[in-house]
């Protein structure tokens, strides 16, 4: 019988990573559309795909010694198996919800954390096993195979898969398509794992027609696992920047961003107070700005006959849908930017009367760059003398909970760096108006001198939104409350508590919990071990410091997130290389690449306090590469330190996996929301410098 | 049909019966083991209605949830707890919100329109509705939160400065503050100052019959007709609630009925016709019945707002049904928010939101037929 070579079980190991990246950033659009689309849950989704590709390598440890066992043979039926299950995972995620959960209600921190442990558990577990059992068979054909070798290849597949998905995957495909598309070559390289003479055999033949027609059925459900309950799914497009759904009920069209509804046609209060509000105070209304817009908006502004009205939209495919389904009206002077707001506050040199922002709450860093001393001024700037702020927040029926008063207060102080006058209307939404000049609340009258036609405002203001009510409102702000600030976002760690007591709960278990575990890990791990959970924790917190500080500078995460983790996979590659090169030096090869994290943190921190959002994408791609050449080059040297016998190298995947995982839940939960971008970096610095002390005394001279 | 046609369509019927099967089916709340205070605060009193047991324990009487604590517990309600063998309530005389509001907003379209309803509330509820719109104090304990010093007498002080002629006890639920409730009714009620409970109506009989003794109206909230849709949107049961307005009608209190229509959960025309089926033949038909739109809030936020067309649905189900008062709430501009006369269709009450344009009653009467509108009206 001809003997499989090397060559296809490495195909085999490169065509999996190219599955699993495309895998697992389907996974993580597909999770942030079924719960909250934050960068909490995004970091909940690596944490528990770490934490179980850790606890499936550990898994493969049954077979060191026994690593006859491992054969080409079922290494094509692991991977057809992967494949099945990637298309599972993702059924089970959009379909179980509706079971497990009500349907249409959010979820709390702890059941999204285990419904996202149990959703991607099975193929996580396959997938970190599947990555030593490689090499156990590699081995068993060459049994001096370095574990590099594996480790290099699953590195070029995952930098494929990650370029595939973002650059050309995001654009075109759904998700069942992506994940057709990227597990093709791990379909075709698998058959090739069966021998020549019986790989047209029945068994062979079924399984791979099987798994085709598992991926293939993916494709064809696409539409009907999206389908709403209530109602039909009149539009659906997978943007690049998340999903987008249009939901029709009888008459009314919905449409929902990220599983959420966002817009709604037959909302006239919204409409009316977002766009009377801020319009009854300014005397001129020819230049208006909307950052975002509310169903109906365009229908009230128009009362008011402005000469030009930029509208920004950062999402093309989100207009097309609100205007498709007249959830927005065309009206003359209006110009459509399908572009950043904030790129645009800076970039653009348009004076505008009133600046009107309607965006969802600033519960993601992307929505947090909204509500900052930085977003104020640069708003400032634009609006000519005597022009308005206007913006809003969720607001409360009859009792202002304590997070939600440390918030406003926040923002309250935050726009107060930057205007004169400001004033907060309550309601279903607070609205903040800021001038320079006076502003008024008793918009009525001012409708009513401007004769400007209303039917919720004429009708209900004066019951809902009374003196009283205005006052007690105004008079709950904490002025010690600290500002929102880009780097330091107050907001996100008040909506993270806001989020804890809407479900009652706390993550102070959790992490205690956490806690005792990584000590435990910690006591038992050798030195080269924690070398690489620390180069783990340093590359994943660094990838997450970096997805967040891009998120705040520039907001577009949903299309750059791909490139971001295909940048930090690409670096692993040449650093591995050079890893190999220098693998003699071992000692002195850890301290420069440790001493380089170092530097490039410190180099981090110091570029991003001094230029913030005037630093170019490419310097945060960039320094990602450098972050992940270095963390690259130190795994072949760990594991050729610590003897790189089968049981060395399942270990030092595990070790590198661990501490990435705990670098992920670290930065993401606790440290940039509690002490902003800048003082994480510096503990991730330290971090580094430990580890670079361990090597350093760990191995005398 | 083709060979793969028949598996295609067995797992589109599976998966739709899989989808259909949502979330935990009661989601009732449950008693807090050992979370009472030491000793009773300022703002407590000795519960009423309620039984000693053996042991010190205690049973709850004021609502169906008949909470049993041990010492040291605290009810579902969060606002009842038994301290060494004696229940006390933790929310007397220390209201979270206080606001005046337009009686229209409870809602209470056919109780002295256009008055102005001073309104309490303290924090505590016997449900857990997933949608609740004021969950920021229903939710929660009453040491939670910050709250105002205003015992019966000072709430009775402050609606008289307040131009008030009827005080609320609303917001969270009242049921669950009984005691003040009922303390503060009764002096309202001396100082002729109308008592409007705006409630669940999960609540027993025999405090039920004892607070009708002081109200002047009421609006319940009716949240479907389906027992198994309250214990997994409400964590409540139907029953006790169609009890209650038994009750209320038997004692011939002013209520009004409020139906939120959540899509998904309380839009089945079927389930409509069948509420609307049992007001007619226990209550009659001139209790008003609101349909109010949903939109999205609490936890229930990925649902989209109830369409206006399931709302008119509803409306003419109603009306068809035999119900005389039907109005749509969160709608304006609606013609389901006004008032038309049963007997000639006329327009009786334009309403604008909380405006009222055109009135067209004489005292409780129609003026353009003379015919009697059911409700609350000033002379």
């Amino acid at each position: 019988m001809k003997k499989i070579s090397d060559r296809t079980v490495i195909h085999v190991i490169t065509a999996t990573g190219i599955a699993s990246v495309a895998t697992q950033l389907v996974t993580i659009r597909e999770l942030l559309a079924q719960f909250q689309g934050n960068e909490f849950v995004i970091a909940l989704i690596l944490f528990n795909w770490l934490i179980l590709g850790g606890a499936g390598t550990l898994l493969s440890r049954i077979f060191t010694g026994h690593s006859r066992l491992a054969t080409p043979e079922k290494l094509a039926w692991i991977s057809f198996t992967l494949l099945c299950l990637s298309v599972f995972q993702v059924m089970a995620i959009r379909e179980l919800r509706d079971v497990f959960f009500a349907q249409g209600a959010s979820v709390g921190f702890y059941p999204t954390l285990v419904y996202c442990f149990c959703t991607i558990a099975p193929y996580s577990l396959v997938i970190g096993f599947v990555l030593p059992y490689s090499l156990f068979v590699i081995r068993n054909i060459i049994p001096s195979c370095p574990g590099a070798r594996v480790y290099i290849a699953d590195n070029i597949g995952d930098i494929a898969g990650g370029a595939l998905f973002s650059f050309l995957l995001v654009h075109l495909t759904t998700p069942f398509q992506s994940l057709l598309l990227a597990g093709l070559p791990l379909l075709i390289t698998a058959c090739l794992l069966f021998p020549s003479e019986t790989r047209c055999r029945p068994k062979p033949v079924l399984g791979a027609g099987l798994t085709l027609a598992v991926l293939l059925s993916g494709v064809l459900l696409e539409y009907r696992t999206l389908a709403p309950l209530q109602g039909k799914l009149a539009f659906y497009r997978e943007s690049c920047y998340g999903r987008i759904e249009v939901h029709q009920d009888r008459e009314q069209f919905t449409l929902f961003l990220e599983g959420k509804p966002v817009y709604s046609n037959n909302n006239p209060a919204l409409a009316e107070e977002t766009i009377h509000y801020t319009m009854a105070q300014t005397e001129q209304t020819r230049h208006i700005l909307l950052i975002s817009a509310h169903s109906g908006i365009m229908k009230e502004l128009e009362k008011y006959s402005p000469d030009k009205i930029d509208y920004l939209e950062i999402d093309p495919d989100v207009t097309s849908a609100l205007f498709r389904f007249g959830l927005l009206k065309k009206i003359n002077g209006l110009h459509i930017i399908n572009q950043d707001g904030r790129a645009w506050l800076m970039n653009s040199k348009n004076v505008y009367d009133a600046i009107i922002v309607s965006l969802p709450e600033p519960e993601t860093f992307q929505l947090n760059r909204f509500f900052t001393d930085r977003f104020f001024k640069l708003a400032k700037q634009r609006l000519s003398p005597g022009g308005v702020l206007g913006f809003s927040v969720k607001g409360f029926e009859n009792y202002l909970p304590e997070p939600q008063r440390q918030k406003i207060s926040s923002l309250f102080n935050t726009a107060a760096e930057s205007f004169r006058h400001i004033i907060m209307l309550p309601g279903g939404n607070i609205f903040f108006l800021c001038s320079d000049t006076l502003i008024t609340a008793d918009i009525p009258a001012r409708l009513n001198e401007k004769k400007i036609q209303t039917n919720y405002i004429s009708s209900f203001y004066y019951g809902n939104v009374t003196t009283e009510r205005i006052a007690s409102l105004n008079e709950l702000v904490d002025r010690d409350q600290p500002i929102n600030q880009d780097l330091s976002p107050s907001l996100i760690r008040l909506m993270f508590s806001q989020w804890f007591l809407k479900f009652s709960s706390s993550p102070a278990g959790f992490a205690a919990i956490l806690v005792v575990i990584f000590l435990i890990y910690l006591l038992r791990i050798t030195k080269e071990e924690f070398v690489l959970f620390s180069t783990g924790c340093m590359n994943m917190g660094a990838e997450i410091l970096v997805i967040f500080a891009f998120q705040i500078f520039f907001g577009y995460i949903y299309l750059q997130i791909g490139l971001i983790i295909t940048i930090f996979l690409a670096g692993l590659l040449p650093g591995a290389w050079l890893g190999e090169t220098f693998i003699q030096k071992k000692r002195g090869t850890l301290v420069i690449t440790d001493i380089m994290l170092i530097i490039v943190t410190g180099f981090f921190i110091a570029a991003v306090y001094s230029f913030g959002d005037r630093l170019p994408v490419f310097f945060y791609l960039f320094t990602g590469f450098l972050f992940s050449i270095a963390c690259g080059c130190q795994f072949p040297v760990a594991l050729h330190l610590s003897g790189d016998s089968d049981n060395a190298a399942v270990r030092m995947f595990s070790a590198d996996l661990v501490g990435a995982a705990f670098g992920t839940i670290a930065a993401s939960l606790v440290l940039i929301p509690f002490v902003g971008i800048i003082w994480t970096a510096v503990i991730l610095l330290c971090l580094k410098i430990i580890s670079l002390l361990v090597i350093i005394l760990g191995y005398g001279k | 049909m083709s060979a793969g046609a028949a598996p295609a369509s067995a797992f589109l019927h599976f998966e739709e019966k899989v989808r259909k099967m949502s979330g935990p089916t009661d989601i009732r709340g449950k008693i807090f083991k050992g979370k009472a205070p030491k000793s009773p605060w300022k703002w407590s009193k000795e519960g009423f209605l309620y039984s000693k047991l053996d042991n010190n324990k205690v049973i709850c009487g004021i609502c169906p949830n008949r909470c049993l604590l041990e010492p040291g517990d605290r009810s579902v309600c969060r606002s009842k707890v038994n301290i060494k063998g004696t229940l006390y309530t933790l929310a007397y005389g220390n209201p979270c919100a206080i606001h005046v509001d337009p009686v229209e907003k409870k809602p209470l379209y056919h109780f002295k329109p256009r008055s102005s309803v001073f309104s309490i509330a303290t924090t505590g509820c016997n449900l857990r509705c997933l949608n609740c719109q004021n969950w920021e104090i229903s939710q929660t304990m009453p040491e939670k939160v910050r709250y105002n010093e205003l015992f019966p007498s000072d709430v009775v002080k402050r609606a008289r400065e307040t131009n008030s002629e009827s005080i609320a006890y609303t917001y969270s639920e009242a049921t669950t503050y009984f005691e003040y409730m009922i303390d503060t009714a009764r002096l309202a009620s001396d100082q002729g100052i109308n008592n409007l409970w705006i409630s669940n109506g999960f609540i027993n009989n025999r405090p039920l019959v004892e607070l009708c003794s002081v109200l002047d109206g009421a609006n319940i909230n009716l949240k479907s007709f389906s027992d198994t849709i309250y214990r997994k949107l409400n964590g409540g049961r139907l029953k006790p609630v169609l009890n209650t307005l038994k009750t209320l009608h038997e004692h011939d209190i002013h209520f009004e009925i409020t139906t939120l229509v959540v899509p998904g959960y309380i839009d089945d025309p079927e389930m409509t016709k069948k509420m609307c089926s049992w007001i007619l033949n226990n209550l009659g038909p001139d209790y008003p019945l609101h349909f109010s739109r949903f939109s999205p809030r609490y936890k229930l936020e990925r649902l989209p707002p109830t369409p206006v067309s399931t709302l008119d649905s509803f409306r003419d189900i109603a009306m068809t049904e035999g119900i005389r008062y039907v109005y749509l709430g969160n709608v304006p501009g609606h013609k389901g928010n006004n008032t038309y006369c049963h007997n000639c269709g006329k327009m009786l009450i334009h309403r604008l939101g909380y405006n009222i344009p055109e009135y067209y009653l004489k005292g409780n009467r129609c003026k353009f037929c003379k015919t009697k509108i059911p409700g609350v009206w000033k002379a």
